[in-house]
């Protein structure tokens, strides 16, 4: 959006990425650039483009316009160079249920030209890492969830990737898996690999991303990394419930001290001029006025807000509440046919 | 362990002979691992041998006809049906892949885009081994003989190869195109039509009307006549060499289909 | 919803809600068949293919020794075609039955004040309907390629009654799968089963010419049965010999199939 100057050195560089489906713009002019050992976040709800970006970057599908380079190769006219240096897990966990973890890390390392000695150390080598020795021989069909998931990064890491794709990584996952994942991706970071990861989950992009872009209908409406991004959001939102006969008071009292935030049903937000410290003087307004508060909570800015001032909308329906460490209740992505869309 | 950030492990992502290998590898454990996906193939051929055979068991009297035994007709027909069934089965395999998303993990790898037609080819011949000397065994126990020694399996199993070939190519340029289970009953509906428009059921001589037409231009005749020679006469260059070239040409032409869809995905 | 004023007596009353539930399940079975257009290949376009197939192929077979005297394969095989067709279509409208219940929509009906019974009833009913259409429709459309009945037109709606009758029979069984497996791939997975069944009978070629333990089978199947009660009509002409054959033997089968679904149905209902 504001690289005027791409780098075309950097392991992923994109301008003016363009994706049709019919009438459709699933992806409508996307610039990005992702630096070495980056973790780069991609922001947004279903439907947004996420995918998409990622499905062209990672060779899948071919651009209706625009450029991409991956790991210095173009996407489109090079694209074996691309494979060979990137590893994917996308969003559902790519797997052959009749096969063993064990024999679909040896053919992944078959097609990836592993020389023979290296495929069965590199196999377990990997299923070590991701905690999966023990079901190594077992039918990947019987696996859980999360077991999946490890296996499908496991896949993704055969060949010892420069740059790493995950698209939606921890989507439909436990929180305890979901943390086991995140620590994953940050040794991988630090072991020099460059990621870009797509998700829904502010948490997420939040906790793992050096920088994040927030893409809605296929555009990016913002980026940065995410001090900044909150920074620049600036006020902190104070949130209020009342009855409902009264909020149409208590909200004319609110937009006194700011700007009125988009919150969730049955609550009122506004970003707070005077910081922290006109919380009181709030409280004295709405009391004079005969409004009841029965909750009231101050928030820092959050990547949410970020979102909702670039979107207009929240992206979780959840309220603008502190979450625990493991991060808000998954939301099941919607379903989407295979390449289409998304 | 430490990233190499110049160059990742592998860096030639194959040869094509390795990764179809590997492919294949995976297609005949699913075969094993999954059996009613290939039991009823396997059924069908030795059944319609049996069945065909014994319900039509009577048009070897009609003047003209080739052999006296009916199950000496109908043996090799089942076989070839086998074998174009064998190269569906890829396809079908391939819509299951489509639809579970793994067909997208062999996309992504490196691997030269042949090897993802030719490993399901090796398997599909695979198939073709199995199903054939299955459906043989049960013929000769059921009546079928040799007219001309061993020369005439040979022709049989080049029959055989050759149509898995051809319906290989056509499965998976479908599988490819619709991407889904539509593509099943497509490849299943055209490979049977195809195969009976021809001296399926009766020689070229004694048939009348239209079908005549239409069998003697069908490719497939000539592959059927390759297929049965050894099981009603002699084994002849002339009985064979139309086979081999009707063989040669559509598996040229389902292939290219195939890949050319595999390239067409990514549009 | 209206508030109950007189109400004709009991049994009077149960039986007119009867019928008219049952026709509105028919309706809905028969609706069922035309809008699925899957249905049309195997149930309509395969047996006109092979009847097709086979004239052409085994056109010189009527001169064979034990070969019934017609005069044409034409006139031999739309019997196999008509029953075949029927066969098919009602493989279909079991799955469609497994499919209902697979889904639920089954229980939802089960929940509706509709009787038991007329659920089963309609379904046959729209089995009956599609068997004897197609019975028509075959004879119709094969009209202008030469066959002729013997029996004339007496003949051809005996034959049609005998299609709607045989829809019923075969139904019943094609119920009664789905009923006991509520699976409609397993519903499915008969149609090979008949298929096979269709070759060990006269259906494709006359029993006289088999031989062997091939021969016996198809005597003892009891396809062969019910393809050549209608044979007898295209082949012979109107006998009572031949429009019995016809009417009695799907009814028999009938009387069996029907009878398996219904205990399917309350061993179902039972279990629930």
């Amino acid at each position: 959006m504001e690289n005027n100057e791409q780098n075309w050195r950097a392991p992923i560089v994109a301008e003016g990425l363009v994706r049709h489906f019919g009438d459709v713009k699933a992806v409508d002019g996307v610039d990005l650039q992702v630096d070495h050992g980056e973790i780069f976040g991609f922001l947004g709800p279903n439907g947004a483009g996420k995918s998409t970006v990622i499905r062209m970057l990672t060779t899948l599908l071919k651009p209706t316009a625009g450029h991409a380079r991956v790991a210095g190769y173009d996407v489109v006219t090079q694209a074996n160079e691309v494979r060979r240096n990137i590893g994917v897990a996308l969003q559902d966990a790519a797997i052959d249920p009749l096969m063993t973890g064990n024999e679909l890390l040896r053919l992944q390392a078959v097609l990836y030209g592993l020389p023979v000695a290296q495929v069965q150390p590199r196999a377990d080598e990997l299923l070590e890492r991701v905690g999966l020795t023990g079901a190594a021989d077992r039918r990947v069909g019987t696996y859980s969830g999360g077991m999946r998931r490890r296996l499908d990064l496991a896949l993704s890491l055969v060949h010892q990737p420069t740059v790493l794709f995950l698209d939606e990584p921890t989507t439909g996952l436990d929180p305890m898996s979901r943390i086991t994942l995140w620590e994953e991706v940050r040794r991988l970071n630090k072991e020099g690999t460059t990621v870009l990861l797509t998700t829904q989950y502010l948490e997420e992009a939040d906790q793992l991303a050096d920088r994040v872009a927030i893409i809605d209908h296929g555009k990016i409406v913002k980026e940065g990394t995410p001090t900044a991004l909150k920074a620049a959001v600036g006020a902190p939102t104070l949130l209020i419930s009342v009855p409902a006969a009264e909020a149409l008071t208590a909200r004319d009292t609110l937009a006194r001290f700011g700007e009125m935030r988009t919150t969730a049903e049955g609550t009122l937000g506004v970003g707070l001029e005077g910081g922290a410290g006109a919380v009181t003087d709030v409280v004295r307004a709405l009391d004079e006025a005969g409004v009841r508060v029965q909750h009231l909570e101050l928030n820092e800015p959050s990547l949410d807000d970020v979102f909702a001032e670039s979107t207009g909308y929240r992206l979780e329906g959840a309220t603008n509440t502190m979450s625990d460490a493991g991060g808000p209740a998954p939301s099941e992505p919607q379903r989407s046919k295979r390449g289409r869309g998304k | 362990m430490t990233a190499i950030t110049s160059s990742a492990l592998g860096a030639d992502g194959g040869t094509v002979l390795r990764s179809s290998r590997g492919l294949a590898l995976r297609g005949m454990r699913s075969i094993r691992r999954l059996p009613s996906a290939f039991v009823p193939a396997l059924a069908m051929p030795v059944i319609q041998t049996i069945a065909f055979s014994g319900t039509f068991f009577a048009i070897t009297k009609i003047p003209g006809f080739p052999t006296d035994r009916s199950v000496n007709w109908y043996l090799p027909l089942a076989c070839c049906m086998g074998s174009g069934f064998a190269g569906v089965g890829l396809g079908f395999s391939t819509v299951r892949d489509i639809e579970s998303g793994f067909f997208d993990r062999l996309r992504m790898a490196p691997s030269p885009r042949s090897s993802l037609v030719v490993g399901p080819l090796f398997t599909a011949w695979f198939r073709v081994v199995i199903v054939i000397t299955t459906t043989v065994l049960v013929g000769f126990l059921w009546g079928a003989r040799l007219t001309d020694g061993p020369i005439g399996l040979v022709t049989l199993y080049i029959a055989g190869f050759g149509i898995a070939t051809i319906s290989t190519g056509w499965g998976l340029g479908l599988a490819y195109v619709f991407g889904d289970m539509r593509a099943a009953a497509l490849m299943q509906l055209t490979l049977f039509t195809f195969l009976f428009l021809t001296n399926a059921q009766a020689p070229l001589s004694v048939m009348t009307g239209w079908l005549h037409s239409v069998a003697r231009i069908n490719p497939f005749t000539n592959i059927l006549r390759l297929a049965r020679q050894g099981w009603l006469g002699e084994v002849t260059w002339e009985n064979t060499w139309g086979g081999l070239v009707a063989i040669v040409v559509m598996s040229a032409l389902t292939l290219t289909f195939a890949y050319r869809r595999l390239a067409k995905l990514s549009n | 919803m209206t508030t109950v004023v007189l109400t004709p007596a009991p049994s009077m009353r149960t039986r007119a809600v009867w019928l008219s539930q049952t026709i509105a399940m028919s309706k809905r079975s028969a609706l069922a068949i035309v809008r699925q257009p899957a249905l049309v290949v195997p149930s309509l376009i395969f047996p006109l293919f092979f009847a097709a197939l086979g004239t052409s192929s085994f056109g010189q077979a009527v001169n064979l020794p034990n070969f019934p005297k017609v005069d044409n394969f034409l006139d031999f095989s739309i019997a196999g075609t008509i029953i075949q067709g029927v066969l098919f279509g009602s493989v279909l409208g079991g799955a469609a039955l497994a499919t209902d219940i697979e889904q639920g929509f089954f229980d939802r009906l089960l929940a509706t004040p509709t009787s038991r019974i007329s659920i089963l009833v309609g379904r046959l009913m729209g089995a009956a309907m599609f068997g004897a259409f197609q019975a028509m429709i075959f004879i119709l459309i094969l009209l202008p390629f030469g066959i002729s009945i013997k029996a004339g037109f007496l003949g051809a709606v005996v034959i049609v009654i005998c299609g709607g009758l045989t829809g019923i029979a075969i139904g019943g069984f094609t119920a009664a799968m789905a009923l006991k497996t509520g699976s409609s791939e397993a519903v499915q997975g008969s149609f090979p089963l008949l298929f096979i069944a269709l070759f060990f009978s006269s259906a494709f070629f006359p029993r006289e010419t088999m031989t062997g333990a091939y021969r016996v089978i198809a005597n003892l199947n009891p396809i062969s049965y019910l393809v050549e009660g209608i044979r007898g009509l295209v082949v012979d002409g109107f006998t009572a010999g031949n429009a019995a054959k016809a009417i009695l033997v799907p009814i028999g089968i009938g009387v069996f199939s029907i009878a398996l679904a219904l205990r399917t149905l309350y061993s179902r209902l039972a279990a629930r």
